[in-house]
């Protein structure tokens, strides 16, 4: 039941993927980018955010009124603002629908795990910075996630009452919170290049970038949404009065209507449990029995081919001491191996082969088929 | 006249063949006549010498097939395998291989009636090379 939801998911992206390319061309398919499109999404999130943090104030006085100075007075504040908004969105469902891609393609598990975690860990960072820049606004919404969260982490057995005063910075609301507020927001911001760099270990040649014309397209979706929808606070926070404006982005701001609904500390678990699936989705799965890539060390000329190629960063070339005239031999690392067989097709000389998938038995195949039909 | 031998070396993630497969070797293709199919892990494992091989066997005409480009499970297999048939990467085809008798084919596991039919255009397409070769050699 459950590999044949996987197998229909597959399918359905390979139909969309299809269609995408007689309509587009491969070289311009936007489902094959999946992994790219949030990428640039965040590069654009790192200049428009640039933009914005010249003019923010980070203090409970300035910081409405700055928000609105960057709207209405800035040449472009406002498209900058909405810019920063949408792409924020954008980036959500492009991840939404990368996870997805690797899931049901299963792409996800064995060695390519490092990249499934650090997806989780990144996941959960962008909601972090999302979740922090609405608090920057400082309108009644802002003051309510700033409430609501204190009280979330608060309801954290043993620790929780520390990390609530860690995270407003104080005992109560101040100038502290907003700088604690400015600081999650870009502080992670910069962390998640550093996890991206763990996302993409292992990874050979990934691809990181959209092309010209789809990063044009994928700009002016965003530039359409901001100029349409502009992005806007609601009536600035007063401390001592009840909040009650709340606009909802569902992308970053699910959380609180789960947290109203499940109360704090069922939350904590539920988002423990989703988590905790997350993690060991990829050992529901039985992984096949391993044989990875061997070389032949006799047959071996050390042309790097096979290294060059392998598309997870498993080969290395290490020098000969077996006195060989070629100074060089290929090595596999077993525990990165995928057994997909590329540097199999990438070398000449019969010298790394897939115990599984022999190249000779191949061809020896071949032959015994042509044979068999004269 | 029957049809001309085809070899076709395919990635078992690409046209799905699991029920498409007869004959002795489980080989033949059902519904076009001598094309036969040997099936490989991915695209990315066939050697340019396999290509060879397989003519040098008696293949007429052979094609390598792997997913879409853009798709690879194996995310570069069937684009290397692509620029080694079309002499972009190392290592390439010898000259000596009848490369106007080799396509690359791309397609994916959804596609397999589509598949058939680009089998037998194919097969149409090295009957025509061969009487050129033909012609040229006289
Ligand atoms: S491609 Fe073959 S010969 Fe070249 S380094 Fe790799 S194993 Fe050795
Ligand atoms: S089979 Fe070869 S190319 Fe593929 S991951 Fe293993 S070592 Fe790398």
């Amino acid at each position: 039941m459950f590999t044949k939801i996987v197998r229909a998911g597959q399918i359905v992206f390979l139909r969309i993927e299809d269609a995408f390319n007689k309509i587009f061309s491969s070289e311009q398919n936007i489902l094959y980018y999946h992994g790219a499109m949030p990428n640039f999404f965040m590069w654009i999130l790192f200049l428009s955010g640039l933009l914005l943090f010249a003019y923010y104030m980070p203090t409970l006085e300035g910081a409405y009124q700055s928000v609105e100075y960057i709207t209405h007075k800035i040449p472009f504040g406002d498209m900058i603002r909405g810019i920063h908004r949408y792409a924020a969105d954008a980036m959500i469902i492009t991840v939404a629908l990368h996870a997805l891609r690797v899931y049901f393609t299963d792409r996800y598990r064995s060695y390519r795990i490092i990249a499934w975690y650090s997806g989780i860990a990144l996941i959960f960072m962008m909601t972090l910075i999302g979740i922090s820049g609405y608090i920057l606004v400082w309108d009644e919404r802002s003051y309510q996630i700033v409430i609501k969260v204190s009280e979330f982490l608060a309801a954290f057995p043993i620790w929780g009452q520390t990390w609530s005063h860690a995270f407003i910075n104080d005992n109560s609301i101040s100038n502290y919170t907003m700088s604690m507020a400015l600081f999650l927001h870009t502080g992670t911001s910069f962390t998640l290049l550093v996890m991206l760099w763990i996302h993409y270990m292992r990874i050979s040649r990934p691809v990181v970038n959209v092309t010209w014309a789809l990063g044009c397209l994928l700009s002016g979706i965003i530039l359409i949404f901001a100029g349409l929808m502009p992005a806007t606070s609601g009536p600035e926070a007063v401390l001592i009065a009840t909040p009650t404006y709340f606009d909802m982005d569902w992308f970053y701001l699910w959380i609180f209507p789960v947290m109203d609904y499940l109360g704090n500390i069922w939350t904590w678990v539920a988002l423990a449990v989703v988590t905790l699936i997350a993690i060991l989705l990829p050992e529901f799965v039985k992984s096949r029995d391993d044989e990875p890539a061997t070389v032949n060390k006799d047959a071996c000329v050390g042309c790097k081919l096979c290294a060059v190629d392998c598309p997870y960063e498993a080969i290395y070339m290490a020098p000969r001491t077996d006195g060989s005239k070629f100074k060089e031999i290929a090595i596999v690392i077993d525990a990165r191996c995928a057994e997909c067989g590329l540097c199999v097709g990438a070398c000449n000389f019969d010298a790394i082969e897939l115990p599984a998938h022999v190249s000779t038995d191949y061809m020896d195949k071949t032959r015994m088929i042509l044979e068999a039909t004269v | 006249m029957g049809k001309n031998k085809v070899v076709v070396i395919a990635c078992e993630r690409s046209v799905n063949l699991d029920n498409e497969l007869e004959g002795k070797h489980g080989a033949n293709l059902k519904d076009v006549d001598n094309a036969y199919v040997v099936r490989v892990p991915c695209s990315g494992i066939i050697q340019p010498r396999m290509i060879e091989k397989a003519f040098k066997d008696g293949a007429e005409g052979v094609i390598a097939m792997g997913c879409q480009i853009g798709d690879c499970h194996f995310r570069e297999g069937n684009k290397f395998c692509r620029e080694r048939m079309l002499g972009m990467r190392p290592p390439v085809i010898k000259k000596t291989v009848p490369k106007n008798r080799l396509k690359g084919l791309w397609m994916s596991e959804v596609q397999v009636s589509s598949f058939k039919k680009r089998v037998r255009d194919f097969q149409d397409h090295v009957a025509v090379e061969l009487e050129k070769e033909a012609a040229n050699a006289s």
